[in-house]
């Protein structure tokens, strides 16, 4: 634990804190952050893991501040970096084969969210949304819900612009289908209880 | 070139078509009406989609994303919000500083443990064989309290995966100098145990938010990993009193308690057993017991 907590790293957060326009990029930044959790509950499937990704997305958003180039979008930059934490911690889970344990942990914590969102019809649709694949998932949030335009997604998550629109055609035709298929299996359910 | 199908569909309804495009794919849904249902499926599906998520953005942001979003810049802003002053209460003179204070070590935790969860365990049964839950007020301080632990065990994660990044006074060689800078931008003088004798070196502090007020975390560093780092977060509440609690959320072990206006948590990795043991040595130290 002692080469974690490296004393070397101490000056620069010194000179860090000293800057002035700190304040600023942090207004910027909590701004942003209902959007941001927005964005990474359509990523992560539940309101603990995405607040996570929106906590881990701002720490990394302060240390690379300068990296982000005025007169460009904000929100994008941000999404990206969102987007690029989710797709890692994706990676690392599939490493140590960790799904079925999360899943698990976190269905109980977000079962108040979950009633709630099932009496209001929500929750249907964001299932759908969670069997979508990581790609699908990402473009079907920043063009549909965030309302990025497809060349604005395409720089945030790196590729063509035709080939967020294919994902997003694929993205929104799988979801009519299961959302259908689920009206279907219901209307049966109904029939057969009458 | 988009030719016509699904993605010309999809585009159509982004606006994402230039004009020739644009006509060509009105031409075809004016003449062709299962392609007009088509695109009604689609349109449908994306509003179910923007409504799905659309209540999220009136949500409370959890204070524990604020705090990271300000970092370390946090400090000026909290500092100067209206807070409650909470005086902390100084040790009674010739007060006894308890025997397992300096005489346990890591080796007798566990032994500790047992003793301790056996209170614990009692605490908690009378919580459930007590009154139900009353009204409304009881439901607004659960979820005060909650709120709280999430933050608290936010917190922890979010220093431990900074390392020094976040620490807004690093104790260097001095605590107590670091502690007199940081309690200046809290409401209250917060002061560190000393946890030596569990192998525990305080690290630094930074200021936090605990409901809705400026709050310390004491960060602790060992090279022992089934103890440290740990966290202890001190803040002002207007909740009543709790005894000693433990909690678990997203992988940390919490144990918070309250005493005469404080809010207390101990927050780490390591077993229930030790944080039993730390925080009850942490609570006769700052006279929070």
């Amino acid at each position: 634990m002692s080469s974690h907590w490296n004393e070397a790293q101490a000056p620069s957060d010194a000179a860090r804190r000293a800057d002035p326009t700190n304040g600023e990029f942090a207004d910027r930044l909590i701004a942003m952050l209902p959007r941001l959790r927005r964005f990474a509950r359509g990523l992560a499937g539940t309101a603990t893991e995405a607040d996570d990704l929106v906590q881990a997305a701002c720490e990394r958003a302060l240390t690379r501040r300068h990296q982000f180039q005025e007169g460009t979008r904000f929100d994008s930059w941000l999404f990206r970096i969102v987007q690029t934490i989710w797709i890692d911690q994706l990676r690392a889970r599939r490493v140590r084969k960790e799904d079925a344990e999360v899943g698990d942990e976190h269905l109980g914590s977000d079962a108040p969210v979950r009633r709630i969102e099932a009496r209001l019809g929500l929750a249907e649709v964001r299932r759908a949304i969670e069997r979508l694949s990581p790609d699908q998932r990402t473009v079907l949030m920043l063009v549909t819900v965030e309302g990025l335009s497809y060349r604005e997604a395409a720089a945030v998550v790196g590729v063509p612009v035709g080939t967020v629109m294919s994902r997003l055609a694929r993205a929104r035709i799988a979801l009519q289908q299961s959302l259908a298929a689920g009206a279907a299996r219901r209307s049966t359910t109904d029939d057969q209880a009458r | 070139m988009i030719k016509h199908g699904d993605e010309a569909l999809v585009a159509y309804l982004d606006g994402e078509l230039d004009e020739s495009e644009c006509e060509r794919v009105a031409a075809w849904l004016a003449a062709d009406p299962a392609a007009r249902d088509r695109m009604a499926a689609l349109a449908q599906v994306t509003e179910w989609v923007r409504g799905a998520y659309a209540d999220i953005l009136d949500e409370p942001v959890p204070e524990r994303l604020i705090a990271a979003a300000r970092g370390a810049a946090s400090s000026d802003r909290a500092a100067t919000q209206d807070a409650e002053i909470v005086v902390l209460r100084p040790r009674a003179a010739g007060a006894p500083m308890p025997l397992r204070r300096w005489g346990i070590g890591i080796a007798a935790a566990a032994a500790l443990f047992g003793l301790l969860l056996g209170g614990g365990g009692t605490y908690l049964g009378l919580r459930l064989l007590g009154p139900g839950p009353a009204g409304a007020e009881q439901q607004v301080a659960a979820q005060a309290n909650d709120i709280w632990l999430d933050n608290a065990a936010g917190y922890y994660k979010l220093t431990v995966s900074a390392d020094d990044m976040l620490i807004d006074v690093p104790a260097a060689n001095d605590a107590n100098a670091a502690l007199q800078k940081i309690s200046q931008r809290l409401p209250q003088q917060v002061r560190a145990p000393d946890l030596k004798p569990w192998g525990l070196t305080f690290r630094g502090a930074r200021l936090v938010v605990a409901e809705g007020r400026p709050a310390a975390e004491l960060v602790y560093v060992t090279d022992n990993k089934a103890i440290g780092p740990l966290s202890l977060v001190i803040g002002a509440t207007k909740l009543a009193d709790i005894s000693p609690t433990i909690d678990h959320r997203d992988g940390v072990n919490l144990l918070y308690w309250r005493h005469h206006g404080r809010a207390y948590a101990l927050v780490g990795r390591a077993d229930v057993g030790y944080l039993w043991g730390i925080a009850n040595d942490i609570a006769w130290q700052l006279d929070a017991i």
